[in-house]
């Protein structure tokens, strides 16, 4: 019997134990579940204090369930289970909604509060010309690039100088939001055009698109000026929001007509919405008494929990980021070509990169001294060009240039700490992307007679070009929540709206960790700070996902 | 040109005007595919004299001298690692681009030192097309690639012409004329080497360099590469460097035998290089004795 089955082809191959590689496999998902459990938790606990959604009627609950929930869940199954991709368009249009009119917003709120419509409009116009100016001459082979240089210089000089003058002195002006849609309109109607004409591979649809989407700016602007949702608002949510969300929609229903359902997705979520807030107001169900509400994101800080705000350091952190991205990202991805395509592989090269990953690792609050010692200090009292102790022992006057000319506390010094602070970074992340590049590719353009620059031009960065923006963007979330660089330069904790570049401003973490130490109160700790940390999150997710969106669009 | 053009159509037509026709239809007999070889007296357009390469301290060729005839098939065999790539990239100076090569020696183009001081690299890349061993067209429209070479030399032309003219040399266009917007990734293996010749060829340059062309291709987009590289000896000069003896057999007039170490054992006729080879090192390599 036992001799028997021990010849048996099921008993033959014996067994191989597999019992440490399952113990590590569950020791692995533990490990990864930890993280990601911790952070899930301090969202719902965040997200609850923010939003209180447990204070609303039962009915509320309901209605939105019903009106909103049910259907989205049952368009979404159906979408799913036809696995033609309209699922994936209908999420990706979803996305588009729900993250587009986030930017708007952001656009809106520096419109709205810090920048005068007609200086803005001035300085574009000033710098359309400029850029119509390159334009032209890029088109002409006959003139020299140093010719061409100078060209530009001039222009760009002369145009700065005396176009904003010239408009602002002008007898008449548009209303506002006619400026506001001249001003952001333009350049979204031209990327537009570029867009259609790229992907239809028509001239004619791309001029079309552009014109279709100058006049909806327009359009937008004169229906909300004359409906009273304010006429800069309309235009800006348009030109940001509308013509991206128009042009994907019209994209995927031409490309692809059989996903053209998925549309539908964002049409019931939408549609639902609206909706489930006809009924409850109709029937009179209480909404949460959400402590994150359209008076905390547009109103000013106040020392009482009930009237605290958000609005200054939003504006703040807008600002900020604006600058960070405008200093650190043609420095940052400059050094990254540099050292990637020309530096040769020299000792110093290395020590150069060696330096830059550690410069990734330094904490923020040593870049915060330097931003205070260098630049906040030096561009207040002004460069030394003669310092005291040379001009003292000499019985010269100590010369110093450019004082004052941002002032301390600043935007314009914040945002420069900031950009240092994620350099290295961005130059990593740029060097890993241009990395990637096939060598073959290079070789094929070398091969053709292509110089350094045409290689690096033409192929090199465009296909380096969606990983170099990730990873900037990605860095860029980094920056947005720092704190203490800002408080070590002295960024105040009572701070109002941003006139100018010279402002004394703060930022949306500084608030938050002025709330918590200053205005400590048990009030502030159970309600405002979670409705600033959720506004945080959502500004630093709505960046990141344009990352997501580049990388997986990019990628396949 | 047609891409009807089969070669023994080639050479039929070719032999008939040629003096030395019997020869012509001997060789015909004994290797149908032998492309037809010009008289002797061709000129020469591509010179090596006592060409010396080092990769840091490893010498990869060593004393080559060669004349590569104009406007004939020039293969260049031998085992892996014995110089033969390194020798091909010497011609058009892409080893500038490796740091650790130093070259030595005199490489004549056309009658020019081309490792002159006064020689630009860049200038004679675009004199010279390369095409290399796995296809690598740029992530860009078929009609873009096609025309990389032209833009980035500057030079202005009836571009729809060039795009078509090139092509169908490539034997390429009946495939792809109704898509030359798409890109050129979308394409087969074969048809993106197909893709990678018509892009070398549209500057018309003097001498085009194939580095393995078919060695990452199926059997059927390697015998429709060889009638193409039969098609454009008749314009061009091509240099192949092959692993296949059987390739170079069926499509080059001349054959270099490269051994290990760098060493150029044997230049000759292509059929005396496989018929009757002077050396026995040469004659154990292609008999598959050694390699």
């Amino acid at each position: 019997m036992a001799t028997d089955t021990r010849t048996t082809v099921s008993e033959g191959f014996g067994e191989v134990s597999r019992t440490v590689g399952t113990a590590f496999r569950y020791l692995l998902l533990a490990a990864t579940l930890v993280g990601i459990l911790a952070v899930g938790v301090l969202f719902v606990y965040v997200g609850n204090d923010a939003i209180q959604p447990l204070t609303a009627d039962p009915g509320w609950h309901l209605t939105f369930f019903l009106t909103l929930v049910v259907p989205t869940l049952a368009v979404g199954g159906v979408l799913r289970a036809r696995a033609d991709g309209s699922f994936r368009v209908g999420l990706e249009s979803l996305g588009l909604l729900a993250v587009m009119p986030l930017f708007a917003g952001g656009v809106a709120t520096l419109f709205l509060s810090v920048l005068p419509a007609l200086v803005t409009f001035s300085y574009a116009v000033a710098l359309g010309l400029v850029v119509a100016t390159v334009v032209a001459l890029m088109r002409s082979r006959r003139v020299g690039f140093g010719a061409k240089l100078l060209v530009v210089g001039v222009a760009t000089v002369v145009s700065l100088l005396f176009v904003p003058g010239i408009i602002q002195s002008l007898p008449f002006v548009p209303v506002e939001w006619l400026l506001v849609a001249l001003t952001l309109g333009t350049p979204v109607a031209a990327i537009a055009g570029a867009y259609a004409t790229s992907s239809w591979n028509d001239r004619r649809t791309g001029r079309i698109a552009g014109a279709a989407a100058l006049g909806g700016v327009v359009a937008a602007g004169l229906l909300g000026s004359l409906i009273g949702f304010g006429g800069t608002a309309a235009t800006i949510l348009a030109a940001v929001a509308g013509v991206p969300v128009a042009l994907y929609a019209a994209t995927a229903l031409d490309r692809h007509p059989a996903r053209r359902d998925g549309l539908l997705l964002p049409l019931t979520v939408v549609g639902g919405m609206l909706l489930g807030a006809f009924l409850v107001r109709t029937v009179g169900f209480a909404g949460p008494a959400a402590w994150l509400d359209w008076a905390f994101l547009t109103g000013p800080n106040s020392i009482t929990a009930e009237d605290a705000g958000i609005y200054p350091a939003l504006v703040g952190s807008i600002l900020l980021m604006l600058i960070v991205a405008l200093l650190s990202f043609p420095v940052g991805i400059g050094a990254a070509v540099y050292l990637e395509e020309y530096a040769p592989d020299s000792r110093l090269a290395q020590l150069i990169e060696v330096n830059i990953a550690n410069l990734a690792g330094v904490p923020s609050v040593v870049y915060g001294l330097l931003g205070l010692g260098l630049l906040a200090r030096m561009l207040d009292e002004g460069l030394p060009i003669l310092p005291a102790a040379i001009a003292d022992p000499l019985g010269l006057e100590p010369v110093r240039v450019g004082a004052n000319l941002f002032g301390i506390g600043t935007v314009f010094v914040g945002g420069m700490t900031l950009s240092l602070l994620i350099l290295p970074i961005v130059i990593i992340s740029s060097q890993e992307a241009i990395r990637s590049v096939p060598p073959s590719q290079r070789q094929a353009s070398y091969g053709m007679g292509a110089t350094r620059w045409q290689t690096i031009r033409n192929v090199v960065l465009p296909k380096a070009f969606p990983g170099i923006l990730t990873g900037t963007i990605l860095a860029l979330g980094r920056a947005i929540g720092e704190t203490a660089p800002l408080l070590v330069i002295g960024a105040p904790n009572q701070f109002g709206l941003p006139q100018e570049l010279s402002s004394r401003v703060g930022a949306m973490p500084l608030q938050i960790y002025a709330w918590a130490t200053t205005s400590g109160t048990p009030e502030f700790y159970a309600k405002v700070i979670p409705a600033g940390v959720v506004v945080l999150l959502v500004a630093m997710l709505a960046m990141n996902s344009v990352a997501i969106v580049l990388r997986n669009r990019f990628q396949s | 040109m047609t891409t009807e053009d089969t070669t023994t159509e080639t050479v039929a037509e070719e032999s008939s005007n040629d003096p030395t026709n019997d020869d012509m239809l001997i060789q015909t007999d004994v290797s149908e595919s032998v492309s037809a070889s010009g008289t002797e007296s061709t000129r020469t357009i591509v010179e090596s004299r006592n060409v010396n390469v080092w990769y840091d301290d490893d010498q990869a060729l060593q004393d080559i001298s060669m004349e590569i005839p104009e406007n004939q098939v020039t293969a260049m065999i031998g085992p892996s690692g014995c110089g033969k790539s390194t020798f091909l990239r010497c011609i058009n100076r892409m080893n500038d681009l490796i740091d650790a090569a130093r070259v030595e020696g005199e490489l004549y183009l056309g009658g020019k030192n081309v490792y002159d001081a006064d020689v630009d690299p860049v200038a004679l890349r675009r004199r010279v097309g390369m095409v290399f061993q796995k296809p690598n067209p740029f992530p860009k429209s078929i009609r873009e690639n096609v025309l990389y070479g032209l833009k980035v030399q500057g030079i202005e032309v009836d571009e729809d012409e060039i795009v078509e003219q090139s092509l169908r040399r490539a034997a390429l266009w009946d495939e792809v004329k109704d898509r030359l917007d798409e890109s050129g990734l979308e394409l087969s293996g074969g048809q993106q080497q197909r893709l990678c010749i018509a892009r070398a060829i549209a500057p018309d340059p003097e001498v085009l360099l194939m580095d393995e062309p078919a060695s990452a291709l199926d059997p059927i987009a390697t015998s429709q590469i060889e009638d193409l590289i039969d098609d454009l000896a008749e314009q061009y000069t091509v240099v192949i460097v092959t692993h296949n003896m059987q390739q170079a057999a069926r499509i080059s007039d001349k054959t270099a035998v490269f051994l290990t170490g760098g060493e150029l054992v044997e230049f000759d006729d292509t059929q005396k290089i496989f018929e009757n080879p002077e050396s026995d090192r040469v004659e154990d390599y292609i008999t598959g004795k050694f390699g």
